[in-house]
This record gives C-alpha cells, sequence and structure tokens, in this order.
C-alpha cells in the first residue's frame, strides 16, 4: 500500500525540479520545493517533512552538506534521506552514505523506482516511529511502577521497620539496595517488659510483599504492645495474611519473645533458615524451622508451638533471612550456612555480627551487590537494663500529669457509648494497658450506675427477677428516649510515669444522689444504689461517694517496679 | 520446555516434569500444564529431578498446585529432588503438605 | 532527421503522461534552463575552468536525460568527462559545437510536441 507523505525536494535544475515534484505529487505525496541547499534547511527545519530528496551536485551549500545538517540537527525521528544523482563512481556514493544519505537516485527518473524506494522508507519510518513510541509507553509505564514501589516502600518502610529496633540491644542490616525486597523487621516490648521480634520475609518482592506487610505490622505492634503472648499474636498473623494473601504468596518468619527477668526465650520458626543461639559459653544452639511459613495454614490448622530456650546476660540471638546463606560469589557458588556456622565458631561473640557482614561482602566481592541480606542480633541483658521502649503514640518516657472532662447531655446520653472512647485513651497511658480489664469494669459500672440511677432515677429492685429484669431494661429505655435534660461526666486525674501512678475516676450525674454510707451499712431501704457499685467493693475497688451521692470516686493506684 | 507432563495410571495421576530453573519464568507453563491437563487428575506428582534450582516463587506455585488439587485434599508427591530442592522444601517444612521422595 | 534519434519515444509518452496538462510547462523550463547551461559551458571553456566544466556539464546532462533526449545527455556526459580528466582543450571545441547543434533539434522537436 502506497504510504503518503510530506517530502522535501532540494534540486537547483528547474525541470528536474518540475519534474520530480509532479511525479510525487502523483503518488499522493505532499511536496516542498526547494531551490537550493540553503533554502533546503530552511524549509526543512519550518516543515519537518518526513523524507528528503536532494541533488548532489548543487552549489554550496550542496547536497551531501545538507545531508550532514539534517542529521546533525535530527533528534530521535528518522528521515531518510535519498540522494538524486547521476554519480556512480564508488567514491561519491561512499561519500554521500558518509554524509548521511540513505539510499540514491539516478537520473533520468524512473517512476517506478522511484515509487519502490519511496515506498521502503516510509514504511521503515513508520516501524521506526512506532518502535519509540513502544518504547516511550514502556518507558514511561516503567517509571510509574516504580513509583509505585518506591510509595510502597515508604508505607511499609514506616509501618514494618520501626519500633523497637532502635535499642541498644538490638542490631540490624536490612539491605536497603533492592526497592523492596519483601523483608520486614519489626521489634516491640509488651507491657510486661518482654522483647517481641519478628523476622520476616515475604514472597514476591515490591508490592505484592507490601500488601502483606501492613497488616503483619499492625498486628504484630497492636498485640505485642496490649500484652498479648507471642503465640497469639502469632497465630491472629497467620490468620490474616491467610484470608489477605493469594494463594502461594506467604511469609517465612521467626519469632521470638525474650523474658529477660526469667531468662527464658520463646521461638517460633516458619520457612526461614534456623537462626542461632550463641551462648556465652560458646555452644551454638539452633533456632530450627519448624512450621510452615506465616498464611499458608488456614487459622484451624496453624500450629503455634514455641520452642523455650534458656538465655543468660551475654547470649546473643543471630537471625537472617536467605539472602545471607543465597549470597552468591564467583562461578556462582553460594555462601551457605556451614560458612556461616564457621565464621560464627571461631569469632567472639561481640564480633560476630561484623564479622559476618564482612564475609559476606567479600564472598560476593566485585560480582554484585549483596541483595536480599537481612541479618539482626539481639543480646540478652539483665532485666534492669532493658529500657524497652513501648511504641506508643504519646511520649510516655517522662511522668506526665493531665486531667481530662467528658460530659454526655441528654441527647448524647441516648446515642452515645462513651466507654470504649474512654478505654481507647486510657490505653495510651502504658501502665494501664494490661490493667484494661478493670479499668472497663470500674467505668461501666459507674456509669451504668450514673445513667440508671442517677439520671433515669430506675429502681434496681426490679431487676432482681427475670421478668422485673425485663420490665427494667423497657423502663429504662422509654426514660432514656424520652429525656430531655441530665447528665453524666467523667473526670479522669492521671499522675504517673513508667514505674507507676495513680488515675482518679470521678464519675458524676445531674440526679439527685444517694445516702452511700446509709445504703452500705444498710440502714436505709432507699435501692437506688446500683447492685454495680456493690460489685465493685467486692473486687476490692475503693469507692468515695461524697454527698449528695451523685458522683462516685475511683482511685486506681499501681506500681510496676 | 521446562515443564513436561505425562499422564500415568490409567489417567489417574498426572506427572509434571520440571527441568531446568523452577521459577518465576516457568509460571504459566506450570499452571497450564494441569489446568489444562487432557485428565481430571486424582492423584499428582511432581518430578524434580531435572530442576537443579528451585526458589520462593516455586514454592508458591507449588501451593497453588494444591489448591486446584483440593487443597487439604490434595494428593501430591514431589519426586526426585536433589540436595538443593530437598534443603529448601525441609527448611519451609513443605512435607507438611505434599509426600516428598 | 527524424524524431526517434533526439528524443526516446517512450520517455515522451511517459512525461506526458505524468505531466499532464503541465507538459508544456515542463517543456518551456526546461528549453529555458538549457540555454542558460549551455552558456555556462561555453564560459568555462572560455575561462578553461575545468571544474566549472565538469558541473555544468553533469547538470545539464541529468535535465537532458530526464526530457528523453538522450544523444543531449550523451554529449554531455563526454564534456563532463573532459571535464574531470582537467581537460578544456582538446576536442570540447568540437563537442560545445555539437552539442549546441543537438539542442536545436531537441528544442525544435520539444516545441513541436508541446503545442
Amino acid at each position: 500500500m502506497d504510504r503518503s507523505a510530506t517530502i522535501l525536494i532540494a534540486e537547483d535544475n528547474a525541470s528536474d525540479r518540475l519534474l520530480l515534484s509532479a511525479l510525487l505529487r502523483r503518488l499522493g505525496h505532499r511536496v516542498i520545493e526547494a531551490e537550493d541547499g540553503a533554502q533546503a534547511l530552511q524549509l526543512f527545519d519550518a516543515v519537518t517533512p518526513q523524507l528528503v530528496l536532494l541533488d548532489a551536485l548543487m552549489p554550496p551549500p550542496d547536497g551531501f552538506e545538507v545531508a550532514r545538517r539534517i542529521r546533525a540537527r535530527s533528534d530521535e525521528s528518522f528521515v531518510p534521506i535519498i540522494f538524486l544523482t547521476s554519480l556512480q563512481d564508488p567514491e561519491s556514493l561512499a561519500a554521500g552514505l558518509a554524509a548521511g544519505g540513505d539510499d540514491f537516485l539516478s537520473k533520468p527518473y524512473n517512476a517506478t523506482v522511484l515509487r519502490a524506494k519511496l515506498n521502503a522508507f516510509l514504511r521503515m519510518a513508520e516501524m521506526h516511529q512506532t518502535l519509540q513510541q513502544q518504547r516511550d509507553e514502556i518507558a514511561r509505564h516503567n517509571r510509574y511502577l516504580l513509583n509505585e514501589q518506591e510509595v510502597a516502600k515508604r508505607v511499609v518502610d514506616k509501618v514494618a521497620h520501626s519500633g523497637a529496633l532502635q535499642l541498644p540491644n538490638v542490631r540490624y542490616v536490612l539491605s536497603p539496595l533492592a526497592l523492596f525486597n519483601g523483608d520486614v523487621v519489626l521489634a516491640a516490648t509488651g507491657p510486661l517488659g518482654n522483647l517481641h521480634l519478628l523476622v520476616g520475609d515475604f514472597t514476591g518482592h515490591g508490592l505484592a510483599a507490601a500488601i502483606g506487610a501492613m497488616p503483619l505490622a499492625q498486628i504484630f505492634y497492636g498485640m505485642v504492645g496490649k500484652g498479648f503472648h507471642l503465640r497469639e499474636v502469632l497465630r491472629e498473623i497467620n490468620a490474616r495474611l491467610h484470608d489477605i494473601l493469594p494463594a502461594g504468596v506467604f511469609c517465612c518468619a521467626t519469632a521470638l519473645s525474650i523474658d529477660f527477668a526469667d531468662g527464658l526465650v520463646e521461638v517460633w520458626n516458619g520457612g526461614l533458615p534456623d537462626g542461632l543461639l550463641c551462648r556465652g559459653d560458646g555452644l551454638l544452639v539452633p533456632l530450627v524451622s519448624r512450621h510452615l511459613p506465616l498464611g499458608i495454614r488456614s487459622a484451624r490448622q496453624f500450629n503455634d508451638a514455641v520452642e523455650r530456650l534458656q538465655v543468660a546476660p551475654g547470649d546473643r540471638l543471630l537471625l537472617w533471612s536467605d539472602g545471607l546463606p543465597e549470597a552468591a560469589g564467583a562461578g556462582g557458588a553460594r555462601f551457605g550456612e556451614q560458612r556461616l556456622l564457621e565464621i560464627c565458631g571461631e569469632t567472639p561473640v561481640a564480633e560476630r555480627f561484623d564479622v559476618i557482614l564482612d564475609a559476606v561482602h567479600r564472598f560476593v566481592g566485585g560480582e554484585g551487590q549483596v541483595d536480599d541480606l537481612t541479618l539482626v542480633e539481639v543480646t540478652v541483658v539483665p532485666r534492669a537494663e532493658f529500657a524497652g521502649a513501648v511504641p506508643g503514640r504519646i511520649a510516655d518516657a517522662a511522668a506526665q500529669k493531665w486531667h481530662l472532662v467528658f460530659a454526655l447531655e441528654a441527647e448524647s446520653l441516648r446515642s452515645v457509648n462513651p466507654l470504649p472512647l474512654l478505654l481507647h485513651f486510657l490505653m495510651e497511658v502504658p501502665g494501664l494497658r494490661s490493667r484494661s480489664g478493670q479499668l472497663y469494669t470500674v467505668l461501666a459500672e459507674l456509669y451504668a450506675n450514673a445513667v440508671e440511677h442517677g439520671v433515669l432515677r430506675l429502681d434496681s429492685a426490679l431487676k432482681r427477677t427475670a421478668v422485673g429484669f425485663a420490665r427494667y431494661y423497657r423502663e429504662r429505655e422509654r426514660r432514656l428516649q424520652r429525656l430531655t435534660e441530665g447528665q453524666v461526666r467523667f473526670e479522669l486525674d492521671y499522675h504517673g510515669d513508667h514505674n507507676g501512678g495513680v488515675l482518679c475516676i470521678k464519675v458524676a450525674d445531674s440526679g439527685a444522689g444517694f445516702d452511700f454510707e446509709a445504703w452500705r451499712d444498710g440502714s436505709t431501704p432507699d435501692h437506688y444504689a446500683g447492685r454495680g457499685l456493690a460489685l465493685l467493693e467486692r473486687l476490692g475497688i475503693r469507692l468515695s461517694v461524697p454527698l449528695p451521692g451523685n458522683c462516685v470516686i475511683v482511685e486506681f493506684r499501681w506500681n510496676d517496679v | 520446555m521446562g515443564i513436561t507432563t505425562d499422564v500415568a495410571a490409567g489417567g489417574n495421576e498426572l506427572v509434571i516434569k520440571v527441568a531446568g530453573r523452577f521459577d518465576f519464568s516457568v509460571h504459566q507453563e506450570f499452571r497450564q500444564a494441569y489446568e489444562r491437563a487432557p485428565v481430571r487428575a486424582q492423584r499428582y506428582v511432581v518430578d524434580m529431578g531435572g530442576a537443579d534450582y528451585l526458589d520462593s516463587s516455586a514454592l508458591g506455585m507449588l501451593l497453588l498446585l494444591r489448591d486446584h488439587a483440593g487443597g487439604d485434599d490434595a494428593d501430591i508427591t514431589i519426586a526426585n529432588s536433589n540436595a538443593d530442592v530437598r534443603r529448601i522444601l525441609t527448611i519451609s517444612n513443605f512435607d507438611q503438605l505434599f509426600s516428598i521422595e | 532527421m527524424n524524431r526517434g534519434q533526439h528524443l526516446d519515444e517512450q520517455a515522451l509518452q511517459e512525461l506526458k503522461a505524468i505531466m499532464g496538462a503541465d507538459f508544456p510547462l515542463l517543456v518551456q523550463t526546461f528549453l529555458t534552463d538549457s540555454h542558460q547551461r549551455i552558456v555556462a559551458v561555453s564560459t568555462a571553456l572560455e575561462s578553461s575552468d575545468a571544474d566549472a566544466l565538469r558541473r555544468a556539464a553533469h547538470s545539464f546532462k541529468g535535465s537532458s536525460s530526464n526530457l528523453g533526449a538522450l544523444q543531449l545527455a550523451e554529449l554531455c556526459r563526454l564534456l563532463e568527462e573532459r571535464g574531470r580528466d582537467g581537460e578544456t582543450g582538446a576536442d570540447c571545441p568540437t563537442l560545445l559545437t555539437q552539442l549546441a547543434q543537438e539542442f536545436h533539434h531537441v528544442e525544435r522537436e520539444l516545441t513541436l510536441l508541446a503545442s
């Protein structure tokens, strides 16, 4: 099929120029005519033709010179140049090609030959353009993907590579080279002072791994912070990953929990190369991979069994992902576990981390980068030395003092449950985290008391029978819906630090109150007082209810030393 | 060809042979081997005799096969693994999911 | 002399087909141009400029061949050769005369054709 194009011709011979134009126009092309070299260059810049026909012999600049200058200008576009010439000698032809010409057309012009050459070159130019467009699109797409990966990496870095990794007894190396290599290292301290560590290696790099790393980290930090046991954390992580990750994507991981006070380590390894417990006496105990990686087993089948090992201050735990044993050296040899064990055997404990890193780098040598290298070392220290930084959202190292007032009016009493909000706020306080159960009980009972007896003025005597119970709650609902005036007010007063503290909870209502002391020693038949307060007293929580009795104060003290 | 298949045991068993590197580059082929198999096999054998390398994406592919073959009810044997392949299968404890010979 | 000797019949047919209504214009342009070229050759010989001879003859050769004036083109080629060899003497004047004469015939034929 004949392609049609814009063609520039430069020919100083008028009749030849006329003839050539006519020929080209008959073939369906648009012709731009130049009478000499200088004009040809001007028109080339102005028009950007798809093909150029140049008479070789013109007064300067002649065809060859024009060709050279055109080539000098051209960016990446492919503009075929055909010389019009009767020159036959090899030197001239060679000079033509050297100047940047692609072909020659001799005089007299042959319409068929001209047509054939034009078609061939225009087809090539079109292919060239297509290739470039595709290349540019691929490059664009690539940049886009790389950018996405970069974003994913930053997100994951924030979540997955933070926490307690700034502790002095934890050393680690995460390869900075791979844009995103699927490795995560998480560390957090529980409320009782246990250090939890998780090293993970997701299959699939880039975004596939990012999808799993986020929930992994969130669950880990969330649960460890709330005092859950390692086994429960792993169970939850496995269940979530099993749900989210597609079949075939999983996370090899080693998790450990160190109780510095008891000198005990619990280890769970699913799919990572065996880690090492390096005892102070030189003994090397492998931390064997006994489980399937996370995300493969369903929640029902997940095996959370941990291995328990005694440790003493000075012992070190070494963990690594498979990037280390698989590091490739000259001739494709792998670094291997054997070499690692040998190094550990020969090197003093305190130097092992650095010696291993150095050995791997030297092994890989100039071959390439040490990709995917993750190495973590935890040193066992005496409990007193361990200053576990708990990842909290409020600064909790220094002493704190704050006062919170939270009041609910009638409309809010109808529709808002303040307890989750208050509890969530209180969980920011490190010392209170392990006491969330108790706190909840206190707040819930005081609140129920304030609402039902203080504001709604219900008689709790009703609650003693089954039928009465149902009536009570119907009545409660009825009165709540019709409530126009009333208030329940929480006042929380906190003073403490990471060793202990005092939380004073005061819940007041807009009701008439009651005589607490009289109620307590049974000297009044007043049944307005709730069961709840009795419950709290039985739990050993000291209440004080100053007259007129519409406010209950509970003092919470704790000590973590 | 990295992946070839064979039907045995009167149509009940599908043997998938892996040659060369068992990595992401054979992902498509491996999947098609069992998805487009001429028979609906009860038993699968992944013959690793010709495979000299296995990475985590290969483990993923085995999991996908297991999914296809019925999950917990799947009957899949991984046969003729060399030392390197066996080591990787052992570390990941895949013997809890597959028969390894 | 019949036309066949001065102009290539087939080439002319094609030219007519290509140019259509512009055929007379092509002829006119050629003829005007050609006068200038003959002058150029003559001047070159007069000033013994072999390079100028070469270039002028080469150019004339091209346009002549395009118009089907093969004899004319051949004479041009010979003069071009002389010029390349650095020659402006020898048989150049003779060739020039022959050139002029041949052109005279071509001019006549083309003009008749174009009318």
